[in-house]
């Protein structure tokens, strides 16, 4: 009673925290840059994410499992990974894009876990007989850590892709008015390229720095996947008698692992490396939601925990 | 020429005998120049994560002057085994890499045969296809999870019909054609999967294995101009080439130096994790093969008390098949039972086991359960599924009867329902009337009267007895049945070894090789460095490394933090033009 009472705090405190967070998020973006407010959200995140740390925790013992055993716990994982890339002080020293991307994912996976669309299934539910193995921390912590390592990664490569085509289109813009302006102010048009390119500087400096943050976190998350998978594997060998049962969940694991596996090979060609690895990396977000999500809420296969209860396997 | 040793660690003591200078010989090194130049120049400023293919064919095309056949010759390395070779590199031979390769040709006039493999491989080791190959397999396992998998063809001709095909053209003749029916055993698929690993192999082969002999050797900088043409360039002033040394080697670096030049690197291991990478990756793949070829596979389930011989449940999966001698292994299956929540729900199945030889003697008793299984033999028997086979009744104290449940459709939902009937009239008469008994499980009956209402629920064993239509019933047990998976798979330790390979070696892959140069110039100290993967903090670390090295003469003006922001802010300019 008393775990069922503290959860319920704990998730009504992470969600208020939460929506504060997006109103901040939204005014710092809309109207500018307050310091002050952005530090508070700053904050707000670190509180969410010993809120979501004491969730789990309350979880796995009134429940005696790991709390990872439906889709409602996973995405509480999933944005308990997101919180936990944002407050690791050896990328937020050193990338604060990533930390643009992390703090509002972890905000919207935990607002869409603890809203009302999921509510019938909060109820920690009892574990099925083929989850009750110790591969299942081992296997579904590294999967999902893995998914919020590649969603930042491939994240940053949507940014990268927006902030290029966007810079095309400028540059599209800047050629005409250019013509237009040559015809009576030189001298005004001498001072715009000169801003122009101080813009473009910073412009590509950001775009080299997405580039590579994204390979490193993408890097880091292919590293989790393939760990996550593998174990996955000899879980299932020991579980359904065999490690490989092209189940479409497992399929599309493998598909999401060959497409980061595309992108890492992209980065190692000159010419393919920037917009056409990003390409595959976009590509990468939208399958992984797939893998994460779309297979689950059809409910096929053996993987399908998180959408209606099975009597075995 | 004096030589200094400044690294301690034993593994690489056996190079530094090397080093001595008697052994120094005057070896053509333009070979390592060259390919680091090459590399300079294609690979640009990232060594990247997997070493790439692309780079090598573009590497002959480029610099190809009169033949096409030596893609492996011109990176032939001296075959001694032992330690590397010490190697000065040729004055800003790293760094412009456009220096022409002087080639040798070694191929004769019978290299026909030996053109037309390595025009194969050049092919395989493609970048671009292998792209293409991993896009195509990852397409058709996609397509694989959208079409159900393993219908009968009348499901398809419904589902994909010819009137109207799917995107104008997909119609159940693709599906059967090209077998999507069955996506990932059909030729399609297993045939790219094919190509792929030996894309894989080729790869690993034709660029990957020579960079190995490249990355084992190290090079000495002797003009300041290259070490400044370094993706990462610094000059500490008033410094010792030597401390600089020591507090690389605290760092983790291996160092080694000879008169005022020093070379150290570090994370070696990271630049070669991807070669394991597809190495396991060919593992695991020839595992999966083994697998598909050499098990036998089988389910039976089999009533509590009763027992099955092994051999007969098997059947081979592929033509390497082979039975062993466990296959006469005679299984008796002593108890069924099933755990349950408190909310009545299951929390595990159990099944104790009992397997006796040829002679009638118990090798082996295990209770298995999900998760749990039993190895005997190169055999694995899993605990897989469950029904209900019988129910022993007493009938106004006769019996016990054993009635026979059958398993009962049910709509919707996966729970299972088993059903039995007790005829309690006349059994001649056209229509019998009698009990019906229902359970989901091995804990409680659901009986039903004449009429089909609903009369009682009783627990097995609890000799509780139930009067319906004046019949006195006890259910004395429920008989359940074990759902067992049997196989054996040759394949299984290769490819957990693949597994073990891959998981290690994609985490070292995410180290990265660092190399710094270091030349006393005076009383300066001239350093530059690279890295391929860790770009974004390498400046960072090599900047932290740098500032603890001490300066030689105190003195009251710090210049060297000038000079270190001029050199960020040149290698911020360098790096925009790249």
């Amino acid at each position: 009673m008393i775990f069922s009472t503290l959860e319920h705090i704990l998730t009504h405190i992470s969600f208020s925290i939460v929506s504060i967070v997006i109103t901040i998020h939204l005014i710092t973006f809309l109207v500018d840059e307050i310091v002050k407010l952005y530090d508070s959200s700053e904050k707000g995140i670190i509180v969410t994410f010993f809120c979501i740390t004491g969730l789990l925790v309350t979880r796995w013992i009134s429940s005696g499992h790991f709390p990872l055993s439906d889709l409602y716990e996973s995405l509480i994982f999933l944005s308990w990974s997101f919180s936990l890339i944002h407050i690791i002080p050896y990328f937020k020293k050193n990338v604060l894009i990533l930390s643009k991307i992390t703090g509002p994912s972890a905000i919207f996976t935990q607002g869409f876990a603890t809203s009302g669309i999921l509510t019938e299934i909060h109820q920690s539910v009892i574990l099925v007989p083929a989850l009750q193995s110790e591969w299942l921390i081992m296997h579904v912590s590294m999967m999902i850590l893995g998914y919020a390592a590649l969603l930042c990664g491939s994240l940053l490569s949507v940014a990268l892709l927006v902030i290029t085509f966007r810079k095309n289109r400028q540059l599209f813009y800047k050629s005409n008015g250019f013509l237009n302006e040559s015809f009576f102010l030189g001298e005004n048009v001498l001072q715009n390229t000169s801003f122009f390119s101080a813009k473009n500087y910073y412009r590509s400096q950001l775009i080299q720095q997405l580039d590579y943050w994204s390979y490193r976190v993408i890097s880091l998350g292919f590293t989790f996947l393939t760990i996550g998978i593998l174990s996955g594997a000899v879980w299932a060998n020991e579980a359904w008698g065999s490690y490989w049962n092209w189940d479409p969940k497992e399929t599309w694991a493998f598909i999401t692992w060959i497409v980061f596996a595309i992108y890492l090979h992209t980065r190692t060609n000159r010419n393919l490396r920037g917009a056409n690895s990003a390409i595959v990396a976009s590509i990468g977000f939208l399958i992984i939601w797939i893998c994460y999500f779309g297979v689950n809420l059809l409910g096929i296969g053996l993987h399908s925990y998180g959408s209606f209860p099975s009597t075995f396997n | 020429m004096e030589t200094l040793k400044i690294s301690t660690k034993p593994t690489m003591s056996h190079i530094q005998n090397q080093i001595h200078p008697l052994n120094l010989k005057p070896y053509p090194l333009i070979h390592n120049s060259r390919i680091l130049g090459v590399y300079n120049n294609k690979g640009g400023r990232t060594f990247s994560f997997t070493l790439t293919c692309k780079l090598k064919v573009k590497t002959v095309k480029g610099t190809k002057t009169n033949n096409e056949k030596s893609v492996s010759g011109q990176i032939t390395v001296p075959d001694s085994d032992s330690a590397p070779p010490i190697i000065e590199a040729e004055e800003g031979s790293i760094g412009n890499g456009e220096k022409k390769m002087e080639q040798k040709n070694s191929v004769s006039g019978s290299g026909l045969f030996k053109k037309l493999p390595r025009k194969v491989l050049g092919i395989l080791s493609n970048l671009p296809l292998a792209i293409a190959e991993m896009f195509a397999v990852a397409g058709l396992m996609a397509l694989g999870t959208f079409i159900d998998q393993g219908e009968a063809p009348d499901y398809y001709f419904q589902k994909f019909p010819d009137d109207h095909p799917f995107l104008g053209f997909f119609s159940w003749r693709w599906v059967l054609t090209l077998g999507f029916d069955h996506m990932f055993s059909s030729p399609v698929f297993l045939g790219t999967l094919t190509l792929l690993g030996a894309s894989l192999m080729a790869c690993t082969y034709t660029t990957q294995i020579p960079l190995v002999k490249v990355a084992r050797r190290w090079s000495f900088l002797n003009s300041a101009e290259t070490i400044r043409k370094q993706e990462y360039a610094d000059t500490l002033p008033r410094a010792s080439v030597k401390d600089l040394g020591v507090i690389l080697m605290g760092d983790g670096f291996e160092v080694f130096s000879k008169g005022p030049a020093l070379y150290a690197f570090k994370g070696l291991a990271g630049r070669f994790a991807p070669i394991g990478v597809h190495l396991s990756l060919l593992l695991v793949m020839s595992g999966g093969t083994l697998s598909a070829t050499g098990s036998f596979r089988g389910a039976v389930t089999v009533p509590q008390g009763l027992n099955f011989v092994a051999g007969d449940v098997l059947s081979p999966s592929g033509f390497l098949s082979t039975p062993s001698d466990a296959f006469s292994t005679e299984i008796h299956v002593n108890r069924f039972s099933m755990d349950y929540y408190d909310s009545g729900e299951v929390s595990q199945f159990h099944t104790d086991l009992s397997l006796y030889d040829l002679n009638g003697k118990e090798v082996m008793r295990k209770t298995i359960s999900v998760n749990d299984p039993l190895r005997y033999g190169g055999i694995t028997i899993y605990q897989t599924d469950w029904s209900i086979s019988a129910l022993q009744v007493l009938k106004d104290g006769e019996g016990p009867f054993n009635l026979a449940m059958a398993p009962l459709q049910m709509n919707g939902g996966d729970k299972k329902l088993f059903g039995t009937f007790l005829p309690v009239e006349d059994g001649d008469s056209p229509n019998v009337k009698g009990i019906s008994m229902l359970a989901r499980d091995l804990q409680s009956v659901i009986l039903y009267d004449k009429q089909g209402k609903f009369a009682g629920v009783r627990r097995p064993n609890s000799k509780l007895p139930i009067e319906i239509d004046g019949t006195k019933i006890v259910i004395v047990d429920a008989i359940g049945s074990s759902g067992l998976d049997l196989k054996t798979d040759p394949g299984v330790p290769v490819v957990y070894a693949g597994f073990g390979a891959l998981m290690l070696t994609t985490c070292i892959s995410y180290l990265s090789h660092t190399q710094l140069w270091a030349l006393q110039d005076g009383t300066s100290v001239v350093v530059g460095g690279k890295t391929n993967r860790a770009k974004g903090e390498f400046p960072d670390a090599i900047n932290r490394l740098l500032d603890q090295v001490p300066e030689l003469v105190e003195t009251s003006s710090p210049k060297e933090s000038d000079s270190l922001v001029a050199s960020k802010l040149e290698l911020e300019r360098t790096g925009l033009d790249v």
